[in-house]
């Protein structure tokens, strides 16, 4: 039985994605849905497992249709699907009533339900998100009832809110493989049995990393799965290393080297770390010429040895001033304060 | 600490040049242009090193000013001293590739690393900052317009405040406070992005609302019409058709019994005159039977046409309508298909923008509650600068109060001493100011003369270099004297050599030199 699973395509959402690519962002998520469709058509998929927020939020009938019509061209897979706490189910929402092709097979009630495929020789368990949160732990008792061979779990959530798990009581339920959705970052709970997929795209400015889909396959001999990249464009926040030598023209250069070197079809977050130099001011510099820089953050921190100016100055104001600020963490508001102070001080020395 | 020696290898306009010192107060007498200031920069980086300015800075810093126009490299010194009863040897090179520094013990020849701070432990923590503010002395001088009493004040509070006179609080807190109207402008802009992007939402949000409300108008006038087409629906009456069907039959019948028995009556008479009895006489009977019927027949179609009249005056109009409606009853029922699917639509349309339109309100309330990267590093920064400023404030105040303390009562016994008595006492007040006590009167800065206001300042800066170092310092005065009269000078140098220091004057005059050697 071959199987491929997502999770959280946030169809409809409308990322943030810098000057050059945040108009094309919605089309390029939905295009990218359409290959994985494609791919289960291509493959003959026995089936297309999707692990909650298809949608970003309640989807439009619109929407559904255009879903639906590109599951309906599946001439093989069949689809199960759950709606997650991004596009859970309200009284007004379409999903319930909707009228979905036959290879379609959503389970969309409270409680745990159950889908079999005689064929497949498996059973597909799942529930769906009827408010944004739960905090009840529903996964760790539901227990697969043995109706097939393979039995499977489709799941969403796995934090505080969104049906804490207890992974080792899952683990040990009894399901050939947990399909997981939520967590946008593409990780195994447990090797070949737990696992979320990720996102296939990146749907917010904090999805770092590459994304993509799983695909699987459960025989006799067990489950064997597979991580594969789709997404067109990742999210990069980069640390760029400042030291006393660079200039604001040095780090714009070290900026683009960076950029050309990661792919100019990523979208970046660059922040600037280590020390500067107490005359270079990088003042927040728009270097953004391709669009594809979303923000540069200046991290820096004049370089300044705060004990040596200390001792030097221990009885007048800039001592007096570095004193108040005695055991402040380097990365505080305080800190920030610290050196901003003895940088005005310091420039204002006769 | 005593300076015994310095030798300058080249610096400035001075080369190759031995200059011995004593521990006491000594007069170098130099025309003008003669490198007195020279030197006295040279003592200062041989003291503390130069670090050279970067940028724009560069052009105008002591590296600068004082580097050799010719062999660079030997832009470099000696200088010997001693301390804690011990005899150094400082040997820099100030050049920009040969850039050295070294400090031995000439007793024990112990070699000590200027790096890591030996010299500064010899000197007693004094800074070069300190240094400038205190030992080292020039002319009180004023900046372009002001008076020289508020240079003075401002060396006063500044010093009080910083704790040394060489650093401007207030032009510190006029940066922290610039820097935070630009982050707070930054950060308004971010803001104001953010909102409008809600504002554009809350657009959409309103147009769809508008469209909502003109579908369910649309919705209840479709409703309207339809349920007027439902109440007409039900079907007329059949009985009617057959009750006007069955008078016509009552009435043909009873006209045709009629006209028979009419004929039947003649066609007796006919025989009856032909004489012929018998059949004549039956024909009659039956003739006058049907005839009779014929009349009956008629009447009940009569009577029951004139019913029917009555009740059809009764409710003619009604009557014509469904007559009407009946016609057209095929075409009656696609309008009401039609209607009904008119409603169904406008039900899925407004739907439709309700959920568009919910879910753009839960993205304005996701805009409004999270702020952006950018906003919050600014936000932060706002508040960074707000500490900053803050506690420079609270740090120049205490030190301030503390200093000025000090400082009045060390400060007024130098300045009574420098009056011979006329002023007693030397006051840096709260916020500061200085005004002095004739024993009479106090009289504020900005009355006296400047002869008298170098004469302050002379007292605060060595009030001072008592007060800050723990190391007695050697006194340098750089043409301090100059507005001081006889008299005044006279007793400056008398209570300079009452001191237990190494005092260096650096003067373009003769009168210090003569004034000395009376004592």
């Amino acid at each position: 039985m071959k199987f491929i699973h997502i999770a959280d395509v946030h169809l409809g959402v409308h990322p943030d994605a810098g000057t050059a690519y945040t108009e094309k962002r919605p089309k390029e998520i939905w295009d990218t849905f359409e290959r994985i469709i494609g791919i289960c058509q291509k493959e003959q998929t026995d089936l297309l497992l999707i692990a909650g927020d298809l949608f970003h939020r309640q989807p439009l009938l619109r929407e559904l249709k255009e879903v639906n019509y590109l599951f309906s061209a599946l001439t093989h897979t069949k689809v199960v699907l759950i709606a997650g706490n991004h596009d859970y189910i309200r009284r007004d929402s379409y999903y319930p009533t909707f009228p979905w092709s036959e290879n379609v097979r959503p389970l969309f009630g409270s409680k745990i339900e159950c889908v079999e495929f005689e064929e497949l020789r498996t059973a597909v368990y799942g529930l769906s998100y009827h408010s944004r949160e739960i905090t009840e732990p529903l996964y760790n008792t539901a227990t697969p009832e043995g109706r097939q061979r393979y039995e499977l779990l489709l799941a969403h959530g796995g934090d505080e809110k969104h049906i804490p798990v207890d992974w080792e009581r899952l683990d040990c339920l009894g399901y050939s493989y947990v399909a997981f959705g939520h967590i946008h970052k593409p990780q195994a709970v447990r090797r070949n049995r737990i696992l979320y997929a990720g996102a296939p795209e990146p749907t917010d400015r904090n999805d770092t990393g590459p994304h993509g889909y799983v695909k699987g396959e459960i025989t006799e001999k067990g489950v064997h799965v597979r991580w594969f990249p789709c997404a067109s464009r990742e999210y990069i926040h980069a640390e760029i290393p400042v030291d006393e030598d660079d200039t604001a023209g040095s780090v714009k250069k070290k900026i683009s080297e960076y950029i050309n070197e990661h792919g100019n079809e990523n979208i970046y977050k660059i922040t600037l770390q280590g020390v500067r130099n107490r005359e270079v001011c990088f003042d927040m510099m728009r270097t953004d010429t391709d669009g594809n820089v979303l923000e540069i953050l200046d991290e820096t921190r004049p370089a300044y040895d705060f004990e040596r100016l200390y001792r030097e100055n221990a009885g007048n104001i800039i001592g007096r001033y570095i004193e108040r600020f005695e055991g402040c963490g380097r990365d505080s508001e305080t800190y920030q304060a610290l050196c901003e102070g003895v940088d005005a001080l310091m420039k204002n020395r006769r | 600490m005593i300076i015994t020696e310095i030798y300058i290898k080249n610096f400035g306009m001075l080369s190759d040049r031995h200059i011995r010192f004593t521990d006491d107060v000594q007069i170098i007498y130099g025309e003008n242009e003669s490198g007195k200031s020279t030197l006295h920069a040279f003592i200062r980086a041989m003291l503390f090193g130069m670090e050279r300015g970067r940028g724009k800075a560069a052009a105008k810093d002591d590296f600068t000013r004082y580097e050799p126009w010719e062999n660079p490299e030997k832009y470099a010194g000696v200088l010997w001293f001693s301390c804690g009863g011990k005899r150094f040897r400082l040997e820099r090179n100030f050049s920009r590739y040969m850039k050295r520094a070294s400090l031995i013990c000439e007793d024990d020849g112990e070699e000590l690393s200027v790096e890591d701070g030996d010299l500064e432990m010899l000197l007693g923590d004094m800074t070069a900052s300190l240094y400038d503010s205190t030992v080292s002395v020039g002319q009180l001088a004023a900046a372009p317009g002001q008076e020289l009493s508020r240079a003075l004040e401002n060396y006063a509070a500044n010093f009080c405040e910083a704790g040394g006179g060489d650093i401007d609080v207030n032009g510190a807190l006029r940066i922290l406070r610039e820097r935070r109207k630009e982050a707070e402008r930054a950060l308004k802009k971010e803001r104001g992005a953010r909102e409008e992007k809600r504002q554009k939402l809350l657009r959409e949000c309103s147009y769809l609302e508008k469209d909502m409300s003109a579908l369910s108008a649309e919705f209840n006038e479709k409703k309207a019409a339809l349920e007027s087409m439902g109440r007409t629906e039900n079907p007329g009456s059949r009985e009617e058709r057959e009750f006007v069907g069955r008078t016509g039959v009552y009435a043909a019948g009873g006209l045709t019994g009629m006209f028979i028995g009419v004929t039947g009556f003649v066609w007796a008479q006919f025989l009856n005159g032909w004489k012929m009895p018998g059949p004549g006489g039956a024909l009659l009977f039956f003739s006058v039977i049907v005839f009779l019927t014929g009349i009956l027949l008629t009447g009940a179609a009569g009577y029951a046409y004139l019913e029917k009249k009555h009740a059809q005056e009764r409710t003619e109009k009604e009557h014509d309508v469904r007559w009407q409606k009946r016609e057209g009853q095929s075409g009656e029922a696609s309008d009401i298909r039609r209607v009904r699917w008119e409603i169904g639509r406008i039900q899925a349309e407004w739907k439709e923008k309700e959920i568009r339109c919910g879910n753009l309100r839960e993205h304005c309330a996701e805009i409004e509650s999270e702020a952006g990267d950018a906003e919050k590093e600014l936000a932060g920064r706002c508040r960074a600068l707000q500490i900053a400023e803050e506690q420079m404030r609270l740090a120049a105040d205490s030190l301030g109060k503390q200093t000025a303390g000090n400082l009045n009562e060390q400060a007024s016994q130098i300045f009574a001493a420098v009056t011979e008595g006329k002023y007693q006492r030397l006051d840096i007040g709260e916020k500061l100011q200085i005004s002095v006590w004739d024993g009479i009167r106090r009289i504020p800065a900005e009355r006296l003369s400047r002869g008298t206001l170098e004469q302050i300042y002379f007292s605060v800066r060595m009030a001072a270099a008592d007060i800050l170092q723990e190391e007695p310092m050697p006194v340098i005065l750089d043409d301090t004297f100059a507005f001081y009269d006889e008299k005044r000078l006279k007793s400056a140098l008398k209570w300079l050599r009452g001191q237990k220091r190494q005092v260096i004057i650096l003067s373009c005059n003769k009168r210090e030199e003569e004034i000395l050697k009376q004592f």
